[in-house]
């Protein structure tokens, strides 16, 4: 008869050994398992929120709509001097209709003024709420829906109608039960009438986009001061024309603006997207930093991986011996010593991202960062475990290996 | 003296000038110096010699865990003296049972499992290693043991277990350390009487011994001395000229 033990028998001799060796072994088992565990789930952790920042980041950014530019002289993201922006010449009112016959891709186009203000109906008071100034067309641009009443129409803007459409923060806190739809509120000791409300949009950047209060442009303007320079809000046909539109508006504006041939531009097209970017340079290092520090951990847990099956193998010289000289291969002992280093590592894996996820998950419910633990994490954790126990098993399972049988035979 | 030479005449074992040599602390080593002998299909030889004579190399060399220095030694056919390593596992696992004087059970397995070993390395269906296992254990009569592990069992039964994991994969010969030298005289003797009992059933015994009344049980030995024969015939004979007739127990 002659010898042929496939791979497959050594794996599966090595797994029901490395499972044999590791229960009779449970406290020094769990001690090693430990390290490997708090390594992944260090890992999974970090991971876990960074994805759920990411995530939730970029949900809220595409509720901006991923479809609209917004021109202004200052840029979204200011990155040195302020009063070279400050400086800039303002966009005109009388501008806007020139924009729209030079720009026929835009499909919607409003006007866009802010201050803070505190607002107030009957006894509640609600302070550093936005006050909008927008047109009639601002509702497509922005992604609102209508909950109740009706937007801000042409005729409001043309007769400077105080009127106001509540974001649903503001129409919650004022109106807790009731519908505002009719009713007066004061916004800085003006009043206002509540003609509508928009649907709830969430949170950017834990900033509320739902706690503001819309009234047409023109009305902000009498009410609350001419100068304030504004934005323009546009929307194209769909996400695919951004680039276009962009590139062609740059022409556009400075035609409009009468910018001179060789001066750089005066003037900032915004994106939602733009925005993403300076988010990801911002947490892609804060990811790095993180995983290292995950990376770390592991390396540790390995190194604490590779002194116990050190300390294994030597504890079983002799039965290495009797299997040699029983006719095991040299291969079937690597791969017996590789199998054990792995399924400790694995189960360290497996226990690190169940506290991991544990962990994030209740970073998300105590804290407002959402974490976000995709399917290949948690299966990358545990292969990665398992695959630092073999790198780290390597050492020790030759050592095995290359025993002489007759000396392993005669250790004591 | 039997005749040593001859190879190719269809002896199980035939070892041809084997030498063997070792290098310990810049210093040689000459633990065999040149022996020749052959033991055919169904003998039952004993090794004999003093601490030092070199029975030990002998045995591991016999037991292709160790290769010769020089010479040539023939196994059933093959030539075992300059195999791989891989090769020579293989040779342990199909040609040779192992019979150790400290048993070399593994500790935390059942006498079942430990049986079951050398036909796992042979990549045996579990079920037909189960079943081969038990039988070889019947053949020690301890198959009512068969699920307890070493520590409980007596030293005379570890040896039986042992014994049955030599028998279980039907090699051309068995091969035994001292077999007796960690048990009583009285489980000693149940070890022997085995041994007689597996001989008359066609066995090939090889017992590597520094014991004179254990080779005088053996019909054949053969003595070793600083690496050389210096003896082979009846085991009677050689343990006599060893240590006299009371000593030898003959």
């Amino acid at each position: 008869m002659k010898s042929v033990t496939s791979l497959r028998v050594d794996v599966l001799e090595g797994a029901r050994i490395a499972l044999f060796s590791l229960r009779a072994n449970r406290l020094r088992t769990v001690l090693t398992t430990l390290g490997i565990g708090i390594g992944v789930a260090t890992l999974l952790a970090i991971v876990g929120i960074i994805q759920g920042l990411n995530t939730s980041f970029h949900k809220q950014l595409a509720s901006f709509g991923a479809n609209t530019l917004y021109v202004s002289k200052f840029p979204w993201m200011i990155k040195g001097d302020w009063w070279k922006y400050r400086n800039r010449k303002n966009f005109t009112l009388d501008q806007l209709p020139r924009l729209r016959a030079m720009a026929p891709f835009i499909t919607a186009l409003s006007p866009s003024v802010s201050r803070m203000s505190d607002v107030s109906y009957g006894g509640e008071q609600m302070s550093s709420v936005r006050i909008q100034g927008v047109n009639h067309e601002y509702l497509s641009i922005a992604g609102f829906d209508i909950t109740g009443g009706r937007f801000i129409t042409e005729a409001d803007e043309e007769v400077t109608r105080p009127v106001a459409v509540l974001g649903a923060d503001v129409a919650e806190r004022l109106f807790p039960g009731i519908s505002p739809v009719g009713r007066t509120i004061r916004v800085d000791n003006r009043s206002f009438q509540v003609v509508g409300t928009l649907s709830r949009k969430g949170k950017v950047v834990n900033e509320s986009m739902d706690l503001l209060v819309l009234i047409p442009f023109k009305t902000f303007y009498s009410n609350f001061g001419k100068g304030r320079p504004f934005e323009i809000a546009m929307a194209v046909a769909d996400a695919s024309q951004v680039r276009m539109a962009e590139d062609q508006l740059i022409g556009i504006l400075r035609r409009l603006r009468a910018t001179e041939p060789g001066q750089p531009d005066d003037f900032n097209i915004n994106k939602p997207e733009a925005m993403a970017q300076t988010y990801a340079q911002l947490t892609g290092a804060l990811y790095g930093v993180a995983v290292g520090v995950g990376l770390i951990t592991l390396l540790v847990g390995g190194i604490g991986i590779m002194n116990i099956m050190l300390v294994s193998v030597r504890e079983r010289t002799r039965e290495i011996g009797v299997r040699r000289a029983l006719g095991a291969r040299k291969r079937t002992i690597v791969v017996q010593f590789l199998m054990e280093a792995a399924s400790v590592s694995a189960v360290g894996g497996l226990l690190g991202t169940t506290v991991g996820l544990g962990t994030a998950k209740v970073v998300s419910l105590i804290t407002p960062l959402a974490a976000d633990v995709q399917t290949t994490t948690v299966l990358g954790g545990v292969f990665f475990a398992a695959l630092v126990g073999l790198l780290f098993g390597i050492w020790p399972a030759a050592r095995a290996a290359n025993l002489d049988p007759v000396e392993a035979l005669r250790y004591e | 003296m039997s005749d040593g030479s001859g190879a190719g005449n269809g002896r199980l074992i035939q070892v041809d000038d084997i030498t063997r040599v070792f290098h310990v602390g810049g210093e040689e080593v000459r633990a065999l110096r040149g022996v020749t002998f052959g033991i055919s299909r169904g003998e039952w030889v004993a090794i004999i010699g003093q601490s030092g004579s070199g029975k030990s190399t002998m045995m591991n060399v016999l037991g292709c865990l160790d290769t010769p220095t020089s010479g040539r030694y023939m196994l059933n056919g093959k030539d075992v003296s300059r195999m791989s390593d891989d090769e020579l596992a293989v040779i342990r696992n199909v040609e040779i049972g192992f019979i150790f004087q400290t048993f070399q059970l593994l500790p935390k397995e059942t006498a079942l499992a430990n049986v079951e070993l050398p036909l796992v390395y042979r990549g045996m269906a579990a079920k037909e290693r189960k079943e081969r296992a038990k039988a070889a254990l019947d053949k020690v009569q301890l198959t009512h043991r068969m699920h307890h592990r070493p520590n409980e069992l007596s030293g005379g039964q570890r040896q039986r277990v042992a014994i049955a994991r030599a028998l279980v994969s039907e090699p051309s010969m068995l091969l035994a350390d001292e077999p007796t030298g960690n048990l009583d005289s009285a489980t000693g003797e149940e070890i022997v009487r085995l041994f007689e009992q597996l001989h008359k059933a066609g066995h090939t015994l090889v017992l590597v011994t520094h014991e004179p009344k254990l080779a005088a049980r053996c019909p054949r030995a053969i003595r070793l001395s600083d690496g050389s024969i210096v003896a082979d015939g009846s085991g009677r004979e050689v343990a006599m000229a060893v240590a006299g007739p009371m000593v030898a127990g003959v």
